[in-house]
């Protein structure tokens, strides 16, 4: 069985945000959430590395643990889905997540929380909704895995740099990558994701 | 707990320490010749999470948070929220009922020792019960709509299912969120109201010598309020401030705080509001069932003579005195 | 698997497995798409994605509506990335990656994956709208082109043809600018612009005067092959970043040394193994120091230099001047550093060189790109695979446009402007020329370039008799031009206040119609993108690729070849222009008009790129080679076709030309895409030579040699450098008769008075281009590359200080070149210069100030500003400035500051990020923005509902005076400016 995961190649990443709009484009993701991002460590200093960030669907997800409706859950697949249905939008993920992922549109009164919305591996929610319905679209978003599809974020990164699929494989590939250039700056957010990293 | 869970517990509380006083360290490396080599100058997460508790970078989106790229310490959170305050909050409040069980069993209900006069002096006011009972209701529903966060999914979840629960917690929170200003009001009017009865005096020490009338079997000197009740009011101040502004903090997320803030704050409101529902429920047991004639002093605010008598002995005696003269308004 | 939602919670799942979708994904192509090659991870198993839910990726469609898929290229750089659109019921509903395109393999960059909203975009220009007493008032598209054709009839008739500037676009398809281009040759002007001068006219001069043609001379592919990756003046990762993609992997392949050298620390240097921070403007300065160390070591390379340039040794006397001590003073490098690059760029081979911006805008622009040809010809790098001059350009079709000639001092394809040029291109129209001379005021400005788009406004405001042509500019003509890109805005604002006609067709209402307080005379009329149309597009790399309508016109807008039409109607020569060109109910065939560029566009090689060949190539995008860019031989579409036939692709499209992936390679036939340099300057040049003579000095005529020796393409019959093709040369090789007698026929109807003059780039059959290449040979001879550029007002490269400099010492030893009248307008920019000197501007003005580009946004950003998904990620105009100019001025990161400028007591407020990415004394700002004017919010200015999501200041609020004297260029790139916290 596959398990799904991401890997940010930082040595490839150069901060263009391709992966940023192919994520609103394709899952049509209003202003204000960004399900991924790109975040720039040693800004204009060298040793500079953008890496590109977004749920990672970790193993043992701590935000379904932390859930008090349980509305988070992963699948055999590994991707981590959640039931917009039953998020009462309490912020807790949030807190849990490591990388930062879960993001709340501003509803109603204070600077209350609407219901969670975050990367769902392009693969479609958690809900009930038929999979690859308009209903499931404007809930969550696309559901390219329903067609052996891999996100769009990956599929689209400028640089190859950001890595989607079989987390075995990409893996691979990366230490493939580092051992032919001879530097890497690491699988990032692996060892907290999944509890291992990338072996070269 | 076990020993991993202890030193996890540890870690846990080094690492706040260590997050607040962290200070970003750089590595610059250069490349051969001292000239700048940015590959040479890779820094992995492994150095960078080694010198701070979390990654944090420059992004486009105006959005703070989003700046924290990786901050291992969600992980620690989830183990927090589900293991320590779950069985922690578990056994806090379960044994706190445990404990007024056996209290209840051995002692009883405490009786007025002289009986009931039958007469009735004015002990709390009508708009003092306001405040008490605005405090009280607000209290518990914020209680059980915040014990439902906690340990809703373990207890109430299977019972209803899944639908019905989402449904019920997302009333909660709401309910949770509008009471909590309700709570707030009342725990300033109650503070404002008994704050001068409530200073320390030296007759509470008497009463703490006698142990509260417990250890002798006679009843403790106390004035309007006994220590017991001081310490009562003093400490759910403390915790109402506590959790009002842990709350508030978590009500309006990120205003002015980091993921680091927002993760005190909810460990701060968890903590304190489990141990603060422990000493409500104290409050409860010594307020109802666990002392005869005490719950008319909320229920009705009159209080027989007798029961002032045994547990306020100088406030009814100065009550008393000032009664009698004829020119004293009904100051209270 | 993923388990069916019913059973979705932990524990209590029932999985329940889905029927198999198709189309699942293999492993193999996995891993092609994840950018490794197939096979080399052989002991992986299949990447199992058994059991998936079945499902239509994408936004759904409606019910029952077909899906089709559409491809056409992004819009937004020159890397020319396919962009695949799924269209239902008429509407773009999606996007896909394109892995099969060999140029992006699915990637993109923000851009490229959010065009989707360039075309849907809420911000757009509905209808044709004019301002009536300052007020946007809704017209139709009749009555749009009668007012305003009417206006330009006046104008014309009272002031001449030159008082209208026709403002182009690199936006355009190449047929839309083509088209363009012959709409001005039509009204009789050569005041046709477009975007090029403002970013590599420069490169344009500069290059092709040095060895032919004007164009990035290998590709980006091509770069997995270098072993040396420079770049100087570029910043890729941000304006291409999908170019990273080759430059990255091939970094990482080859382990090649990649050095940046930049004023900034961008996210290009980055990824670099060396990072040479520089001081804006030296780059010849820099050039020459590597070039010191180089002839000083002999690490030049001496072969290449004697068979394939002429003119190294005064390039060794001055580059002897700029020892290391020198080139440090100019440029703040230490010798340490020079020498190291210098000896990786000549030694670690191949090495290419990549520029952009960084070296073209500047006053010394021209000389600029030239001592970078310098460099790559001393060190042997051009015309190899994994060599050469990549430059990239900035628009989707910068290249194309230029090349079609949307450009002040040429006809399409660079033919130029003299007599026979016009008689060339009327012979392709098919129209008279003597009409064609009588549309001009005279022959003389009909063969004198015109006025450069960075002057416009110059035209438009100086005394007429300052301006070289009959009267000032009255009525702008812009298609697709951003006002907020040229510089000295201030002076633009008067300009546009004092016109008489302002027409700006564009997507977007664009800053030209909210700067200025004008209150009548302006019109807006909606374009469609060009995902709207159908159309070619030259990348940086000279491959052309075919792009198809993905929709119809939103709203309103047309595209620009129905627009031009109606506008050529409505002047009166629309027959005559559209003469073969079908036009069905007003709508123009966009393939009839590559077929007339076939028919004209031998000198550049656009005659063999057929539409019919260029839709092939995009079907089979997934058969060319990610590296050499070639298909099998054996293909029956597109059989040994380079992708996109990269110019020059020679002949008729029968010919089957593959096209040129690398320009100048002689290690190729002709045939195959080989060449030689281009013998564009004559076979020799006299020259007056002082020399000793028995202890006498005398001057003596020497007949240099320009042809090239011992150095021919592979499998030429002429083993020895040749002049270009003519009827003449091929009669004296006896090739004459291998010319069909249809050929014959055609060359003798190009000049009945003396075929022999008939030259491969004039003969409209294509024979002569045909017989030459059968027989091995370049059909533009076999020449030496020129490292003394005689024609240029630098023959060879002059270190000079830019007009504002922060070091007013340099200018003595170094100061820009003196006063003169170029292309019809006086430039001053050395008295520019002295004033500013003498009035120590560096004192009031302290810090550097330049200018470039941001990732999420393209050019002056109206269209990028207004897409949601760009917008959100870049909210505020900024200023980088260096943490310690900052803490000497109190400012914080984030803060507002007011940024002032040199010239016009010019201001702008901006917010400060505060960063090493600059070095201390620069501060940098890109060039996007607009909607705010000096501290004033123009939101309200704009067209209903049209405005843009975000706006900010320009930073061409605060540039100043400065113009390369070969092309006009202005010199953003290098001011100076003061800031202060707000």
């Amino acid at each position: 069985m596959a398990r799904m995961k991401f890997l940010c190649d930082a040595d490839r990443c150069i901060d263009c945000n391709a992966c940023v709009t192919a994520c609103k484009n394709e899952n049509e993701v209003p202003w204000g959430i960004n399900r991924r991002r790109v975040v720039t460590i040693n800004d204009g200093k060298p040793g500079e590395r953008s890496v590109s960030m977004a749920c990672m669907h970790c193993t043992d997800p701590p935000c379904a643990a932390v859930c008090p409706v349980n509305c988070i859950f992963p699948t055999e697949d590994g991707v981590v889905l959640h039931n917009k249905d039953q998020c009462i939008g309490c912020g807790y993920c949030f807190y849990a997540c490591p990388f930062g992922a879960p993001q709340y549109p501003q509803v109603g009164n204070f600077g209350s929380r609407g219901k969670m919305d975050k990367c769902t591996y392009c693969a479609g929610g958690g809900g009930p909704e038929a999979p690859g319905s308009a209903a499931e679209f404007a809930k969550y978003g696309s559901n390219r895995f329903g067609e052996g599809k891999l996100p769009m974020c990956a599929e689209m990164c400028s640089t190859k740099s950001l890595l989607a699929g079989d987390g075995d494989i990409i893996a691979q590939i990366y230490g493939e990558r580092v051992r032919k250039r001879g530097y890497g700056s690491g699988a990032w957010g692996w060892t907290t994701a999944y509890h291992e990293d990338v072996e070269v | 707990m076990t020993f991993l869970a202890r030193f996890r517990l540890a870690t846990f509380v080094l690492m706040l320490l260590a997050i607040a006083a962290a200070v970003p360290v750089f590595a610059q490396k250069l490349g051969p010749d001292g000239a700048p080599n940015p590959t040479a100058s890779v820094t992995g997460q492994r150095e960078l999470l080694q010198q701070e508790p979390r990654i944090t970078g420059r992004v486009d989106i105006p959005d703070i948070k989003s700046s924290v790229l990786i901050q291992p310490a969600g992980r620690t959170w989830d183990y927090f929220h589900q293991v320590l305050l779950r069985w922690g909050g578990g056994v806090v409040i379960l044994g706190t009922v445990a404990l007024l069980a056996i209290a209840y069993l051995i002692l009883g209900k405490l009786p007025i020792s002289a009986g009931r006069s039958g007469r009735k002096v004015v002990r709390f006011e009508a708009f003092e019960r306001f405040a008490h009972w605005l405090t009280a209701a607000s209290f518990v529903i914020l209680g059980l709509t915040g014990l439902n966060i906690t340990f809703g999914k373990a207890l109430l979840l299977p019972l209803v299912g899944p639908d019905l629960f989402a449904a019920i917690s997302q009333i909660a929170k709401y309910v949770h969120n509008f009471t909590s200003f309700a709570f707030v009001a009342g725990l300033l009017l109650i503070t404002v109201i008994f704050f001068k009865d409530n200073l320390l005096e030296k007759v509470d020490m008497d009463w703490l010598k006698q142990g509260g009338g417990f250890i002798k079997n006679r009843h403790a000197p106390a004035g309007r309020f006994n220590f017991g009740e001081k310490l009562v009011f003093w400490l759910s101040i403390a915790a109402g401030i506590a959790v009002s502004v842990s709350g508030f903090l978590l009500l309006f997320p990120f205003y002015g705080t980091d993921i680091l803030g927002m993760q005190l704050a909810q460990v701060v409101h968890a903590v304190v509001a489990i141990l603060f529902v422990a000493l409500i429920l104290g409050h409860i047991y010594i307020g109802t069932v666990g002392m005869e004639g005490a719950f008319e002093a909320m229920g009705t605010g009159e209080v027989d003579l007798n029961w002032a008598k045994e547990h306020h002995d100088q406030w009814i005696a100065k009550k008393l005195a000032s009664e009698t003269r004829p020119s004293a308004t009904a100051a209270e | 698997m993923l388990i069916r939602k019913s059973d979705r919670r932990r524990g209590s799942a029932k999985p329940v497995v889905a029927d198999r979708p198709g189309g699942g994904l293999d492993r193999r192509t996995f891993l092609k798409r994840s950018g490794i090659a197939a096979g080399t991870l052989a002991a992986l198993g299949e990447l199992a994605l058994n059991g998936v839910r079945k499902a239509e990726a994408g936004p759904p469609a409606p019910p029952g509506a077909p899906v089709s898929t559409r491809k056409n290229i992004c819009t937004h750089c020159s890397v020319g990335c396919s962009v695949i659109a799924k269209v239902a019921n008429g509407v773009w509903i999606g996007q896909e990656p394109d892995y099969d395109s060999p140029i992006n393999r699915g990637s993109h960059c923000c851009k490229g994956a959010a065009v989707r909203d360039d075309v849907l975009s809420e911000r757009r220009l509905r209808y044709p709208v004019k301002l009536v007493n300052g007020q946007w008032t809704r017209v139709s598209w009749e009555t749009a082109i009668n007012e305003i054709g009417d206006k330009l009839i006046e104008i014309r008739q009272k002031s001449g043809p030159d008082s209208v500037y026709w403002l182009g676009s690199a936006k355009f398809t190449n047929e839309a600018a083509y088209l363009n281009r012959k709409l001005a040759a039509f009204w009789g002007t050569n005041n046709s612009d477009h975007q090029a001068r403002i970013c590599h006219s420069t490169t344009v001069t500069g290059v092709a005067n040095t060895w032919g043609y004007g164009a990035m001379t290998n590709s980006y592919n091509d770069i997995r092959n270098s072993r040396t990756i420079l770049l100087m003046g570029g910043n890729p990762a941000e304006a291409h970043p999908v170019s990273l993609q080759h430059i990255l992997e091939g970094k990482e392949l080859n382990r090649a040394n990649m050095i940046v050298v930049d004023p900034r620390m961008t996210r290009t240097a980055a990824h670099a193994t060396e990072y040479v921070r520089v001081r804006p403007g030296t780059h010849i300065a820099t050039i020459y120091g590597m070039l010191w160390h180089i002839f000083e070591n002999g690490w030049e390379d001496k072969e290449f230099l004697s068979q394939r340039v002429y003119g190294v040794d005064e390039i060794r006397k001055r580059a002897a001047k700029w020892n290391p001590k020198e080139v440090e003073r100019v440029t703040g490098l230490p010798e340490a550093q020079v020498k190291r690059i210098a000896e990786l760029f000549a030694k670690e081979k191949p090495a290419t060189l990549i520029w952009a911006m960084g070296q073209t805008q500047f006053t010394t622009g021209t000389a600029n790109v030239r001592a970078s040809c310098l460099l790559l010809l001393a060190t042997g790098n051009v015309g190899r695979p994994g060599a050469g001059a990549n430059i990239f350009r900035g628009h989707t079709n910068v290249q194309g446009a230029t090349d079609l000639g949307l450009d002040v001092t040429t006809l399409p394809l660079y033919y130029g402007l003299a007599e026979e040029a016009w008689r060339h291109w009327c012979r392709v129209w098919e129209v008279d020329y003597d009409w064609m001379k009588s549309r001009f005021p005279t022959k003389q400005l009909m063969e004198t370039p015109g006025i450069p788009s960075t002057r416009w406004f110059d035209a438009t405001l100086l005394p007429k008799d300052q301006i070289s042509q009959p009267n000032p500019v009255q009525a702008m003509f812009v298609m697709g031009h951003g006002v907020n890109t040229i510089t000295r805005m201030p002076e633009a604002v008067r300009g546009i206040e004092k016109l008489e006609l302002l027409v700006v067709c564009d997507p977007y209402p664009t800053a030209w119609s909210v700067i200025s307080e004008r209150k009548n005379g302006t019109y807006l009329l909606p374009a469609c993108t060009s995902f709207e149309m159908d159309g070619s597009r030259t990348a940086s790399n000279r491959s052309l690729q075919w792009g198809e309508k993905i929709v119809e016109p939103v709203f309103e807008s047309k595209n620009d070849y129905d627009m031009m039409y109606m506008l050529a109607k409505k002047l009166g020569f629309a027959d005559l222009m559209f003469k073969n060109i079908k036009v069905e109910n007003g709508a123009v065939s966009a393939e009839d008009i590559l077929r007339e560029i076939n028919r004209g566009g031998w000198s550049t090689g656009y005659c063999g790129q057929s539409p019919e060949r260029l839709k092939a190539h995009m079907k089979n995008q997934h058969k060319f080679d990610l590296v050499t860019l070639r298909a099998p031989k054996d293909d029956p579409e597109v059989g040994g076709d380079y992708y996109g036939l990269p110019w020059p692709c020679w002949g008729t499209p029968e010919f089957r030309h593959p096209g040129t992936p690398i320009l100048y390679n002689t290690n190729l036939p002709v045939k195959d895409g080989g060449g030689t340099f281009r013998a564009r300057f004559g076979v020799e040049r006299v020259v007056k030579r002082k020399v000793m003579e028995n202890g006498q000095e005398v001057e003596r005529e020497d007949h240099d040699n320009l042809l090239a020796e011992g150095s021919y393409s592979a499998g030429s019959d002429i083993k020895d450098g040749y002049p270009e093709f003519t009827l003449g040369v091929l009669k004296k090789l006896g090739w004459d008769k291998e010319l069909t007698p249809q050929e014959m026929e055609i060359i003798q109807r190009v000049n009945s008075a003396d075929p022999d003059k008939v030259s491969w780039s004039l003969d409209l059959s294509g024979g002569i281009q045909r017989v030459a290449i059968e027989h091995g040979c370049s059909p533009y001879g076999n020449a030496k590359a020129r490292m003394i550029a005689w024609n240029l007002p630098d023959p060879i490269p002059v270190y000079r200080e830019p007009i504002y400099t922060p070091r007013p010492d340099l200018v003595a030893d170094y100061p820009t070149l003196p006063d003169a009248k170029q292309f019809r307008m006086p430039n001053i920019g050395f008295s520019v210069q002295k004033a500013a000197v003498d009035r120590a501007i560096s004192q009031q003005f302290p810090l550097i100030l330049s200018s470039g580009r941001l990732v999420e946004y393209e050019g002056g950003g109206e269209e990028t500003r207004s897409n949601k998904w760009l917008a959100e990620l870049k909210q505020y105009m900024y200023v980088e400035v260096n943490p310690a100019d900052a803490a000497e001025r109190g400012i914080k990161d984030g803060s507002w500051v007011w940024v002032t400028g040199a010239e016009n007591s010019s201001r702008t407020r901006v917010k400060a990020m505060v960063t090493e990415r600059v070095g201390k004394g620069v501060a940098w700002m890109p060039f996007h923005f607009a909607g705010f004017f000096q501290g004033a919010d123009l939101r309200a200015k704009y067209p209903a509902g049209a405005d843009p999501i975000v706006l900010g200041e320009s930073v061409n609020t605060l540039t100043t005076y400065g113009y390369d004297p070969a092309t006009g260029m202005q010199e953003p790139k290098a001011t100076l400016c003061q800031i202060r916290v707000a």
